[in-house]
C-alpha cells in the first residue's frame, strides 16, 4: 500500500491550513474568471498564473488545482444560463442545459452539474490515485528514445487525427514547435531566433502565447465580428436543488459519464469534446424519457458535465506521470510546473513525493470545496454573468496585459502579446485549432532534448527509435492513427 | 470553384515563414558532440515541416479552398460584417498601453486600455469607462504591488500611489 501511504502523507500536506486556504482562493478565483463569458479553462489558468509567482511550489500547484476545477464549473454555469459555450467541451451541456434554464429549471440544471462534477471528479481522482503509481512504474523503464516517440504520438494525435482539418492542425502544431525553438538552446547555450532581443532569449512564455491567442485574439474577433453580442442571461428561479425524480435520473448518468470521460482524458484525444458528446448520445439512447431531449432533459446535463470533469481529471494522469500535456490547459499547467524548475514525470513522483501527492490529495479537497462553495454562492456567479460586454472585455484585457508585462517589465512582451492576438484572430477566423500550438510550444523543447539525448546515447545512430520495442510500438501506433483513416478511405473507394 | 484571396495569402505566409525558419537554421552551428546533431537540426526539421505545410495549404487554397474552412461571407457564418472600428479600437488600446506603461505607469496605461476596449465594444460613455478603468487599475496595482510583491511601474502617479513601483 505504498500509494495509500503516500496519499495519506499528501493529505497531510493538502490539509495544512495555508494550503487549504490556497485551495479555497483557487476555486473561488477560478470560478469567478471561468464564469465570464468567452473565458474558457485554458485562459482562466493562464490569466491567473501570475498570481502565484511568490508562492512556494506546493501552495501554488494546489491553488492551480482549485483554479482548474473552478474554471470548469464556472464555464458550466455560463453555458447553462447564457447558452454561449466558452469551449467545445461545453457544447453538449448547452444543448439541454440552456433549454432547462429557459423552462425555468436553471436551479436543478446547475445542481446536477455541480453535484455531478463532484461525483465524477472524486471517482476520477480515485482512479488517478490507483493508476498513477502503475504508470509511473512502467514509465521508469523509459529512456530518451521512448519519451521522444511518446511525444511524437502526442503531437500527431492532438493535431492531425482529430479536428476539422489535418493540415490546419499540423500547421498550428508546427507554429508552436517553431515558437518553442526561440531562445537559448538548453544544451549548447546557442541563442536561436532571438535576433539579439533580450526578452526573446528566455524563450516564448506559455502565458503570453495562451493569453494572446485566447484573450487578445478573442477580443479582436468579437469586436470585429460582434459575434457574441447577442445573448440573454436566463433568470435563476427557485432554489438550486434537485427533486427525487431529478436525482433518480441524474446519478446513473453521472456514473456512466465518468466511465466514458476518464479514459478519454488519459489519452491524447483532443480534450473533453468527444467524451461529452459521447455521453450525451448514450444518455439520449438509454433515457426512459427520450421525448424530453431537446426540451431540457436533466440526463443531458448530468452526463456531459460529469464526463467533462472526469476527463479533466484523466488529463492529469499523463501530465503528472509522464510529463505529457494532452490539452492546452494541461500545457499551461506544465508551464506552471516549469516556472518552479519542476518537470512532471516518474522522477518527480520519487524526488518530490510530498508535492505530487499533496497535489493529488488537494484534488479530493478541491472537489469538496467546489461543492460547498459554489452551490451557496451561485447567486453571485449569476450576477457576474450580467457584466456588460464592453466592460467585460476591457477588464479581461487589463488582466491579460498584466500577466505579460510582469514577466520582464518590458513593453516587448506586450508587443509579442499583441502579435499572438493577431495570430489568434486569424486562427479563429480561418478555423485553425489553437490547442496544438500551445502544446507544441511546451512539448517541443522537451521532445528536442529527448531526441538529442537518445542520439547521444546511441552515438548518433537514429535507428534506436525503431529498434527499442517500446519506442517502436509508440511510433507504429502513431503511424497507424495518422495513416489509418486515409488508407481505410482508399480501400473503401476501391 | 471557391477561391479565397485571404486563404492564398495565409498559405503563402506559412510558406514564407517556413523558408525563413529554414534560412535561419542554416546559419546555426551544427556541432553536436556525441549526438552528431547540433542546435541547427530541430530548426531545420521544423522549417522543412512548415514549408511542406505551406505548400499543402497553398494547394488546398488553389484547388477549391481550404477544406472545411468557414465561408468568407460573414453572414454565412452567422456573424456581422467585419467591423474595422471595433478591431481598430482594441488595437489602439493595446498599442497605447505598451507605449504608456513604461513612463506614464501601470494605472494610466491600464485606464487608457480599458477605455479604448470598452469603446471597441460600442460604449459611448467615456467618463464612465475612464472611471471604472481607473478604479480597476488602482485596485489591481495595489493588490499586486502590496500583497503579491510584484513590481509595477507607478509612473506619473508616483507621488500619489507611493513609492511602491519601480
Amino acid at each position: 500500500m505504498d500509494a495509500f501511504d503516500a496519499l495519506m502523507a499528501g493529505f497531510g500536506v493538502a490539509m495544512k491550513p495555508i494550503n487549504l486556504m490556497w485551495g479555497f482562493v483557487g476555486v473561488t478565483l477560478g470560478t469567478f474568471i471561468g464564469v465570464l463569458p468567452g473565458v474558457g479553462p485554458a485562459l482562466t489558468v493562464a490569466m491567473l498564473l501570475p498570481l502565484t509567482v511568490k508562492l512556494d511550489p506546493t501552495g501554488a500547484l494546489i491553488m492551480f488545482a482549485g483554479i482548474y476545477y473552478g474554471a470548469m464549473f464556472g464555464g458550466s454555469t455560463t453555458t447553462i444560463l447564457l447558452n454561449t459555450p466558452g469551449e467545445s467541451a461545453s457544447i453538449a451541456t448547452a444543448l439541454e442545459g440552456n433549454r432547462m434554464a429557459k423552462a425555468g429549471r436553471a436551479g436543478p440544471a446547475l445542481a446536477t452539474s455541480a453535484i455531478g462534477s463532484f461525483v465524477a471528479g472524486t471517482i476520477a481522482t480515485v482512479l488517478l490515485t490507483l493508476l498513477a503509481p502503475v504508470v509511473v512504474e512502467f514509465a521508469l523503464r523509459f529512456g530518451p528514445a521512448e519519451y521522444f516517440s511518446l511525444m511524437v504520438f502526442a503531437f500527431i494525435t492532438v493535431s492531425a487525427v482529430l479536428g476539422a482539418s489535418t493540415v490546419r492542425g499540423l500547421t498550428s502544431l508546427f507554429l508552436g514547435l517553431f515558437l518553442g525553438l526561440v531562445g537559448i538552446d538548453g544544451q549548447t547555450a546557442q541563442p536561436r531566433f532571438a535576433f539579439g532581443v533580450a526578452e526573446l532569449l528566455d524563450g516564448v512564455d506559455v502565458v503570453v502565447l495562451a493569453v494572446g491567442l485566447f484573450a487578445v485574439g478573442e477580443a479582436l474577433y468579437v469586436a470585429a465580428y460582434q459575434s457574441r453580442l447577442a445573448g440573454t442571461v436566463e433568470h435563476l428561479q427557485g432554489p438550486v436543488l434537485m427533486s427525487a425524480e431529478d436525482w433518480r435520473r441524474s446519478w446513473p448518468a453521472w456514473l456512466r459519464a465518468t466511465a466514458i470521460g476518464f479514459p478519454f482524458g488519459t489519452i491524447p484525444a483532443g480534450g473533453a469534446e468527444i467524451p461529452t458528446f459521447l455521453s450525451y448520445t448514450v444518455e439520449k439512447k438509454l433515457s426512459r424519457h427520450p421525448e424530453d431531449f431537446g426540451r431540457g432533459a436533466i440526463e443531458g446535463v448530468a452526463g456531459p458535465e460529469a464526463a467533462n470533469n472526469a476527463s479533466a481529471t484523466g488529463v492529469l494522469v499523463p501530465l503528472l506521470t509522464l510529463g505529457i500535456p494532452t490539452s492546452a490547459t494541461a500545457a499551461i499547467l506544465l508551464g506552471a510546473f516549469q516556472n518552479y524548475g519542476l518537470q512532471p514525470g516518474p522522477q518527480l513522483f520519487q524526488a518530490q513525493s510530498d508535492l505530487v501527492w499533496g497535489l493529488i490529495a488537494s484534488l479530493y479537497v478541491g472537489n469538496v470545496i467546489l461543492l460547498v462553495l459554489n452551490l451557496p454562492l451561485i447567486g453571485i456567479w449569476v450576477r457576474v454573468l450580467s457584466i456588460p460586454k464592453d466592460l467585460l472585455y476591457a477588464g479581461i484585457l487589463v488582466f491579460a496585459t498584466l500577466g505579460a508585462y510582469s514577466l520582464h517589465q518590458s513593453w516587448v512582451d506586450l508587443l509579442t502579446l499583441y502579435l499572438f492576438g493577431l495570430l489568434g484572430f486569424a486562427m479563429r477566423r480561418w478555423d485553425i485549432p489553437v490547442g496544438p500550438a500551445v502544446i507544441g510550444l511546451i512539448l517541443g523543447p522537451l521532445a528536442e532534448t529527448q531526441f538529442r539525448r537518445a542520439l547521444a546515447i546511441s552515438q548518433g545512430d537514429a535507428s534506436v527509435f525503431f529498434t527499442q520495442p517500446i519506442s517502436a510500438t509508440f511510433l507504429a501506433v502513431t503511424a497507424a492513427l495518422a495513416l489509418g483513416p486515409w488508407a481505410l478511405r482508399r480501400w473503401r473507394r476501391r | 470553384m471557391r477561391r479565397s484571396a485571404a486563404e492564398i495569402a495565409l498559405s503563402t505566409g506559412v510558406l514564407g515563414l517556413g523558408l525563413a525558419v529554414a534560412g535561419v537554421a542554416m546559419t546555426l552551428p551544427s556541432e553536436g558532440g556525441y549526438a552528431g546533431i547540433g542546435p541547427n537540426f530541430f530548426p531545420g526539421v521544423v522549417g522543412a515541416g512548415i514549408i511542406v505545410l505551406g505548400i499543402w495549404l497553398s494547394f488546398e487554397a488553389l484547388t477549391g479552398g481550404w477544406r472545411g474552412a468557414p465561408p468568407d461571407n460573414a453572414r454565412e457564418r452567422g456573424e456581422h460584417a467585419f467591423h474595422a472600428a471595433g478591431f481598430g479600437w482594441v488595437t489602439a488600446g493595446l498599442v497605447l498601453h505598451m507605449a504608456l506603461i513604461g513612463w506614464a505607469g501601470f494605472v494610466i496605461a491600464g485606464t487608457a486600455l480599458f477605455a479604448c476596449v470598452a469603446r471597441a465594444f460600442g460604449s459611448r460613455r467615456i467618463a464612465r469607462d475612464v472611471s471604472i478603468g481607473l478604479l480597476l487599475s488602482v485596485a489591481v496595482f495595489f493588490f499586486f504591488v502590496r500583497l503579491l510583491d510584484v513590481n509595477l511601474p507607478a509612473g506619473w502617479l508616483q507621488s500619489i500611489l507611493g513609492s511602491a513601483g519601480i
